[in-house]
Formats: C-alpha cells, sequence, structure tokens
C-alpha cells in the first residue's frame, strides 16, 4: 500500500529527484517516522487485524458514528498505546480484540491463561477494567496504566 | 549527555543569529472536534477576519474526503489558509497551524503573542476538542553540503559519507517530548532569487495527548519545544558554521 502524491500545497522545500521516494511498490508502505513505533507495536501485539482495526477507528469513525458515537479521543488511544507496551498476552489463547466505544473511548478484550475475559476500555481520563476470573472492576488514572498493565496480563 | 539524550545542547544559546538560516517555521495543534469541518473555517474566520482578512483554499481541499482518509499523512493537512501580513493561519479538519512567512523569521516574542492571541480566538470559536498533539517545527536552509557542519552525518565502514546526496531523519524522545529531526543536503527552495538547492536542517518537536492540553498548557509546551529546537540547533552545528552566523548572547 502505498501513498498517492497528488500536490497538496507549496512546502517549504522538496528533495532532489535522487532522494524523493522511488516509484510506488504495491507491496511497501513506509511508516511515518513519529508512527512507525506505534504500527510495530500494535502488529506485535495484536496482529494484523488489530492493526486495521485501530487504522480504522482513527480515520473513519467521526463525531457522530453509529448514532450519537463520539469520535476516538487522542488520549484514549495514547493510553491504550501505554498500556499495550507493557502488556503480555498469553500466546496459546487468540489475539485480543479491540472496539471503538460510544463515548469515543478504545476497549481491549482478551482471555486470560485460563479463558477467563478481561476487559479494558480506555477513555479520556484513564482506564476501567474488568476480570471475569475474580468479578473485580475498576478504574485506574494515566499514571497507572503500566502498573495495571502487568497486573491483568501477566 | 549526562541524560542519555545524544546531543550536547551549549548552555549558552544566542539570542540573535545573522544571517537566519530559518525559511519558516510552523505551530501546529492537531485536535479532534465534535463540529463537521464544513462549519469550521467560518467559526474560526469569524473570530479572526480582523487581522486575517484574506483566505485562500489550499489544493487538497479538491480532493475527495474519501481517498484523504485513506492515507493518515493526508488526513492531517490542513485545507484552508489565512493570510496576513507576518503569519499564516492554516486549518483542517483535524489541525491548525501558525506559520511565519517564507524566510521571514519575526522573532519568538512575536510567535508567542501571536499564538498567545490565536489560542484566545481558537476557544471562542469553539470548535477544537480534545488536543491530540501540540508540535514546534523549524526549517533551516543552508548553501552546500550541511553535513560536513553537523556533528550528525552516515557513515559507512566507519567512514563519513561526502559528496553524495544524503537524507537522514531520525527520531529523538526527550521526557515527554519527542523530536524528529531531518537533514538533508539534497533540498531545493523557494527563494526570492528563485529556487535554490542546498541542504535543510528540518526539527519538528511535539507532545502528545497525553501531556498537553491547548488551552491549557499550550502555549507553555508551544515555548518549550521552540526551546528545545533552539538547543539542538546549537547543539548540531559545529563551531565553525556558528562563527558564520554571527552570534550575539545576551
Amino acid at each position: 500500500m502505498t501513498t498517492l502524491s497528488l500536490p497538496t500545497k507549496s512546502p517549504a522545500y522538496t528533495l532532489e529527484e535522487g532522494l524523493r521516494e522511488p516509484a510506488a511498490a504495491s507491496s511497501v508502505r513506509r511508516g511515518a517516522p513519529d508512527e512507525w513505533a506505534r504500527e510495530e507495536l500494535l502488529l506485535r501485539k495484536l496482529g494484523p487485524k488489530g492493526w486495521g482495526r485501530v487504522y480504522q477507528f482513527r480515520n473513519y469513525y467521526e463525531s457522530g458514528w453509529g448514532d450519537k458515537g463520539r469520535v476516538l479521543s487522542p488520549r484514549a488511544l495514547d493510553a491504550f498505546f501505554r498500556f499495550l507496551e507493557e502488556a503480555t498476552f498469553p500466546a496459546a489463547k487468540s489475539t485480543p480484540s479491540v472496539f471503538l466505544t460510544d463515548r469515543g473511548g478504545i476497549e481491549l478484550c482478551w482471555e486470560d491463561r485460563n479463558g477467563k475475559s478481561m476487559q479494558v476500555e480506555f477513555t479520556g481520563t484513564g482506564a476501567e477494567f474488568y476480570k471475569a476470573a475474580t468479578d473485580e472492576e475498576g478504574s485506574v488514572a494515566f499514571d497507572g496504566l503500566g502498573q495495571l498493565s502487568h497486573r491483568l496480563s501477566a | 549527555m549526562s541524560d542519555g539524550f545524544p546531543i550536547q545542547i551549549p548552555d549558552r544559546l544566542p539570542v540573535h543569529i545573522d544571517p537566519c538560516p530559518i525559511v519558516q517555521a510552523i505551530f501546529e495543534t492537531r485536535f479532534v472536534s465534535p463540529q463537521p469541518w464544513a462549519t469550521m473555517p467560518g467559526l474560526l474566520f469569524a473570530q479572526i477576519r480582523e487581522k486575517y482578512p484574506e483566505q485562500k483554499t489550499l489544493p487538497m481541499a479538491q480532493l475527495p474526503e474519501e481517498l484523504r482518509r485513506q492515507d493518515p499523512a493526508l488526513l492531517i493537512l490542513p485545507l484552508i489558509q489565512f493570510l496576513s501580513d507576518n503569519f499564516l493561519i492554516q486549518l483542517g479538519p483535524r489541525v491548525v497551524s501558525l506559520v511565519t512567512r517564507p524566510n521571514a523569521y519575526p522573532g519568538w516574542s512575536a510567535i508567542a503573542q501571536e499564538l498567545n492571541w490565536l489560542l484566545e480566538r481558537l476557544k471562542v470559536a469553539g470548535f477544537v476538542g480534545e488536543t491530540e498533539r501540540l508540535s514546534s517545527r523549524y526549517i533551516d536552509f543552508f548553501g552546500g553540503d550541511i553535513f560536513t557542519a553537523l556533528r550528525l552525518g552516515l557513515q559507512i565502514n566507519d567512514q563519513p559519507l561526502r559528496g553524495t546526496q544524503t537524507d537522514v531523519t531520525t527520531i529523538l524522545r526527550r521526557d515527554a517530548m519527542s523530536i524528529r529531526l531531518q537533514a538533508t543536503n539534497g533540498a531545493i527552495v523557494a527563494t526570492k532569487e528563485g529556487p535554490t538547492s542546498g541542504s535543510v536542517l528540518d526539527l519538528d518537536a511535539w507532545f502528545g495527548s497525553l501531556d498537553v492540553d491547548l488551552f491549557g498548557n499550550g502555549l507553555a509546551r508551544f515555548a518549550e519545544a521552540h526551546h528545545a529546537i533552539k538547543g539542538l540547533f546549537f547543539g548540531l552545528i559545529k563551531p565553525e558554521l556558528l562563527s558564520k552566523l554571527n552570534p550575539t548572547y545576551e
């Protein structure tokens, strides 16, 4: 997948011909330098399906999607990535699923080693979680995401 | 370098250099909005028309929205410009930026004053929801090969690569700030004398959504990013180039 190259505006500078992107290669998509790490993280932890769903949530769901759905909160997305960086999911189980919630949050669901459900919804203010094995639920602020990730995904 | 950051920032930074290599400085906020795009230009123009009476639709606006969605890089491009004598304001469905006029850098105090004014106007316009990313970006142009004047370069077999077209891009992290550093010796820049080839140093420093709120700490974050870029610039250039820029200190 390559990007199209229509003239967008007068850029401050252009690269000389030899340094420009080579002709489109249909099988190669070069990630933006500041996004590469996140894309790699998504592919590694959630697989191509999860990567594709997050891409859709970010780019295709505007305010008012569905009926009264809110646009994906950038804070929720950053919190989601912060959690994902620290998370380790059971290898034998299916890849975690990801959902966009009505209030603009992003929800991650997976099964623990015993097949019990785990859910974390990331919102503009933090994260809310549910652990079916112990019927435990709660919420954490952004600074507690790393700890929550270790606790739930260990 | 004691904190693990690879570039040594000088303790004392100049307050003025001449000639000034800055082609353009861009102060950008990406955001999400509860408002549809169609209403945003009108809401903003109503607030800024006294200072920015002229507006220009950018070519990207002609591209169907469905096509723009297929590439995240296109989604965050501005679609319309508002122009004043000293600055441009650019607006898109997810982005608003204050841009200096090409090759006419007005200095940080003038920029800070304009940013402060723009933030007040944006707040009244009411369409900016949550902040996604806030950045300061400086694009500098130099005649000749910048890699001979930078403490940065590409090596092959432990030898500096010289005399070839080179483009280096890397991402650095410093606390909550991310910095994209791009250096190229194969750039073409529009000047008053026409297109000129040479080198560009392009520094973009930004904060993510968890560390910024445009109407809270936005101005302070712009200043922080500006200061970081200034430090990086003077940390990257070698003394020979610095002396050619005739620095003055407080």
